[in-house]
């Protein structure tokens, strides 16, 4: 990157707002990716939207590249600058602007966090739906940006279903608006849907309006154990037959019961081929009702065991099982690749089943769990080392299949990850060439000189 | 230094334990716990960040001399609120002490901590400023010097109290307090420094020797009214060795494992403080490394709840900015952070905040001092002998 635009940047963010030593680059080489790493020329933080517009029209004059970076806790590398140039991070426009009970709607800037978010809207009494594991940490901007999911997509969908409006900055400085603090409002293409999911490839997110939800009032979990995932889909498959749309149905596969219970010692069956969670939250006596209806559920499947908790600290202790697998798979090795396959619902167990195989066929350890509710699986690969190339190698092969099974059983590469850096190869597979071409024609509308997010989607 | 002598440098890659480096799998979970991200929101500030930093500087990806790397590894607090967080169990609090061995080999230690570390090194001028303080007449008087690894006694003591290298000196009222509470604790004399200050300064090879000998010096398990210095102990001589004085209140039993479910202070032993004829309001100020090290913060509540109200700081597992050396080495930083804490604590209401070391205790009075609060900063052992007083009243 030349000088006079490193002046430049400087001018606009201000020195204490800029960065460019090797020492300062370091820590913005990568995110939450494994095996992506890519050091840019400089970070710059900006402070309102007129200096993401001034940055992005200087980097459009100048061809740099640009990638806008919230947390940096994605897991698809979108926020790594794989051609160099500038980082943009929006932490500093971090205020809830709003939360508007009447409307049901919070504006918030993108550096706010997912659970700052969500604790403002508590004090009102509402919801902020979405919930990525990464909710402590990620901004409302990457959350956006990435369309991401959570643990409980069945009943509530995912952050898309939440977006109103975004204000937005156009690679050549331009601010937009879209959308607005209406639930209907169909004038002009959707490009607030546009956006969300487009990882910074089209626009930089510099404010977004959304929906919330009046908080339940209570919420009930309930546990049971099966021989078997293909038991438990049949009984995942019952629940939902029978008109229940609950709020939680995680599963853990055998590898994953095991791990978690040598981890964490909550006394898991070790008998078990498959925990699954379930629960759901609204008025106090339709969770009663639900949850004993989902009991009876998986009973009537077979299941080896089921108990629904009391009170909140047995609850606390059922999700605690959910909530150590990450933990307790990624103490197996020094390396966890942990990626987001989902195939339909019904052939979760057939899915698992593949995965299984592939992990064997390669000599892997690959351990699954996920969200049965939406058929949103989480492969997990755990190697001993970094070092050891040869398994990395197999890794990549493995994940290779196992998408390709993935798009074979109707399913998707990547069901809330999102593609970045990571998935980018598969992705033609799952589009074909005519929409990856389609999806090129509206990059280069919204960025003709190609600065934003380079070597991603429609790139 | 030349190129070929700085690629050497770069190449060697073992300033870190390898395995605990490859821990992180750099998810970022610790970014929102970290005080340091949050006052600058520079990822290089924070846990993650400065991993990363670690990682390039094993792997000769930066210099080692690069400023970042050397900015980054003193402005850490040291707090380690980032391990209770980090769903993949890394041991920053070691990574920071191995980087802080590197990076501040040799004449790099900063001056103050070199300084403060000879004088611990030298007991005699403990025990002859502990003498000026009367301290050995209030304290030590009734137990004879010990030979090292002996017991004080005729019998083996189940369990020595530390003093503490600055503690005897700077608060020497607060052993006394440990000493009213639990009797038959042995206070073998002449003790050394635990080594903390050592290992959190760039010098981890005397943090652990002293330990060790401390750890001979002191017989049974070991009692501290230091958080900061029970988890330096018990990382070098094992958790069980050593309990923290709350800890050991609210478990009960002066042995390792507790032996009977009684607290040694029962019930009707703590009587209840008052301030102006009314129930005395406390608040507590956790110490980092006893929380987040040592996984203790529920014992003192526990203690205070049975003698106050107890309210609790919106930020008391938060650093007060004391971090061991940390409040001499970068006075601004840490003052930021204590201003904040001291307006939580006015706002809180309360007669009494109470600390369990000695560092957050001396940090908490200047703070409070220099707004002229009239909340008063206490250790919590004098707040529990206070009551047992009260009881007896």
């Amino acid at each position: 990157m030349q000088a006079p635009v490193r002046a430049a940047l400087r001018s606009i963010v201000g020195d204490a707002n800029y960065r460019d030593t090797d020492g300062d680059l370091v820590p913005y080489s990568r995110d939450a990716t494994p095996l992506f790493s890519a050091r840019p020329d400089a970070v710059v933080f900006p402070a309102d939207t007129a200096e993401v517009a001034a940055v992005l029209e200087l980097a459009t004059r100048h061809t740099v590249p640009v990638v806008p970076r919230g947390a940096g806790s994605n897991l698809c590398a979108a926020t790594v600058a794989l051609r160099g140039g500038i980082v943009l991070a929006l932490t500093r426009l971090d205020h809830v602007l709003e939360i508007a009970p009447p409307e049901l709607l919070a504006r918030v800037q993108p550096g706010v966090t997912s659970k700052a978010l969500a604790d403002a809207a508590a004090r009102e009494n509402l919801l902020w739906a979405p919930d990525p594991g990464s909710r402590t940490v990620a901004t409302i901007g990457g959350t956006v940006a990435t369309n991401a999911g959570g643990l409980r997509g069945l009943k509530y969908g995912v952050t898309r279903d939440y977006v109103l409006g975004l204000e937005a900055v156009l690679p050549t400085g331009e601010i937009i608006r879209t959308g607005g603090r209406l639930h209907k409002d169909v004038a002009g293409y959707d490009l607030t849907r546009l956006l969300t999911g487009s990882e910074g490839t089209l626009a930089v997110i510099t404010e977004a309006t959304l929906a919330l939800r009046p908080a339940p009032r209570t919420s009930g979990t309930g546990v049971a154990y099966f021989s078997d995932l293909a038991t438990a889909g049949r009984a995942v498959s019952a629940i939902i037959s029978d008109g229940v749309l609950p709020a939680t149905l995680e599963f853990l596969d055998r590898s994953c019961i095991r791990a978690v219970e040598e981890f964490a010692g909550l006394g898991l069956r070790a008998d078990a081929g498959a925990l699954l969670l379930f629960g759901d939250d609204g008025e106090p006596d339709s969770v009663a009702q639900v949850m004993a209806r989902m009991a009876d559920a998986c009973s009537a499947q077979g299941a080896l065991e089921v108990s629904t908790a009391g009170h909140i600290a047995e609850a606390e202790a059922l999700l605690a099982a959910r909530r150590c697998a990450l933990p307790a798979l990624s103490r197996l090795g020094s390396l966890t690749i942990l990626e987001d396959a989902t195939v339909p619902r019904p052939r979760i167990a057939e899915m698992v089943d593949r995965i299984d195989r592939i992990a064997e066929g390669h000599d892997l350890t690959i351990a699954t769990f996920g969200h049965a509710g939406d058929g949103n699986l989480h492969p997990t690969c755990i190697i001993e080392s970094h070092e050891d190339t040869d398994s990395v190698a197999r890794a990549e092969r493995a994940f290779g299949e196992i998408f390709s099974a993935a798009l074979e059983l109707g399913g998707t590469i990547t069901g809330e990850h999102g593609v970045g850096a990571a998935k980018f190869p598969y992705l033609s597979a799952q589009l074909g060439p005519d929409q990856v071409s389609l999806l090129r024609r509206v990059k280069a509308a919204f960025d003709p000189a190609g600065i934003l997010n380079p070597g991603k989607l429609g790139s | 230094m030349n190129d070929t002598s700085r690629k050497a440098a770069r190449i060697t890659g073992r300033v870190f334990d390898p395995d605990l480096l490859s821990r992180c799998i750099s998810c970022g979970f610790c970014l929102p716990a970290c005080p340091t991200y949050a006052a600058t929101g520079d990822e290089a500030s924070s846990p993650r960040g400065r991993i990363n930093l670690m990682r390039a500087l094993q792997d000769g990806d930066l210099d080692p001399y690069d400023p970042t790397l050397t900015e980054q590894a003193s402005a850490c607090l040291g707090c380690r609120a980032c391990e209770p967080v980090c769903p993949a169990g890394v041991e920053y609090g070691q990574l920071l002490e191995q980087w802080r061995d590197h990076q501040w080999k040799g004449r790099r230690q900063p001056p103050v901590a070199r300084a403060l570390m000879l004088v611990t090194r030298l007991r005699e001028v403990f025990r002859v400023l502990g003498g000026l303080r009367r301290l050995p007449a209030d304290v030590l008087g009734k137990v004879r010097r010990p030979r090292p690894g002996k017991p004080a006694g005729a019998a083996t003591p189940e369990a020595s109290l530390m003093l503490g290298c600055f503690e005897q000196v700077l608060f020497p009222e607060v052993s006394r307090a440990a000493r009213q509470l639990v009797p038959e604790l042995a206070v073998p004399t002449g003790q050394g420094c635990c080594g903390a200050l050592h290992a959190h300064n760039g010098d981890t090879a005397t943090g652990e020797r002293l330990a060790h000998r401390l750890g001979e010096d002191l017989p049974g398990t070991i009692v501290t009214t230091s958080g900061g210095c029970a988890a330096h102990l018990a990382s070098v001589l094992g958790r069980n060795r050593v309990r923290e004085i709350s800890e050991l209140l609210a478990a009960g039993g002066t042995t390792a494992v507790p032996q009977e479910p009684q607290p040694p202070l029962s019930k009707n032993e703590l009587g209840e403080l008052k301030v102006d004829g009314r129930r005395a309001r406390v608040t507590l100020q956790d110490s980092c490394h006893l929380r987040n090290g040592l996984g203790v913060w529920k014992e003192p509540r526990a203690l205070l709840d049975r003698i106050a109200d107890h309210v609790e700081l919106p930020s008391a597992a938060g650093c007060c900015g004391a971090a061991g050396t940390y409040s001499l080495l970068r006075p601004r930083e840490s003052r930021r952070i204590l201003d904040a804490k001291v307006r939580e604590i006015e706002a809180a209401g309360v007669d009494y905040v109470v600390a369990v070391n000695p560092g957050c205790l001396r940090q908490l009075q200047t703070g409070l001092r220099r707004s002229r609060s009239r909340v008063k900063a206490v250790h919590i052992a004098e707040l529990l002998a206070q009551a047992v007083e009260a009881s007896r009243n």
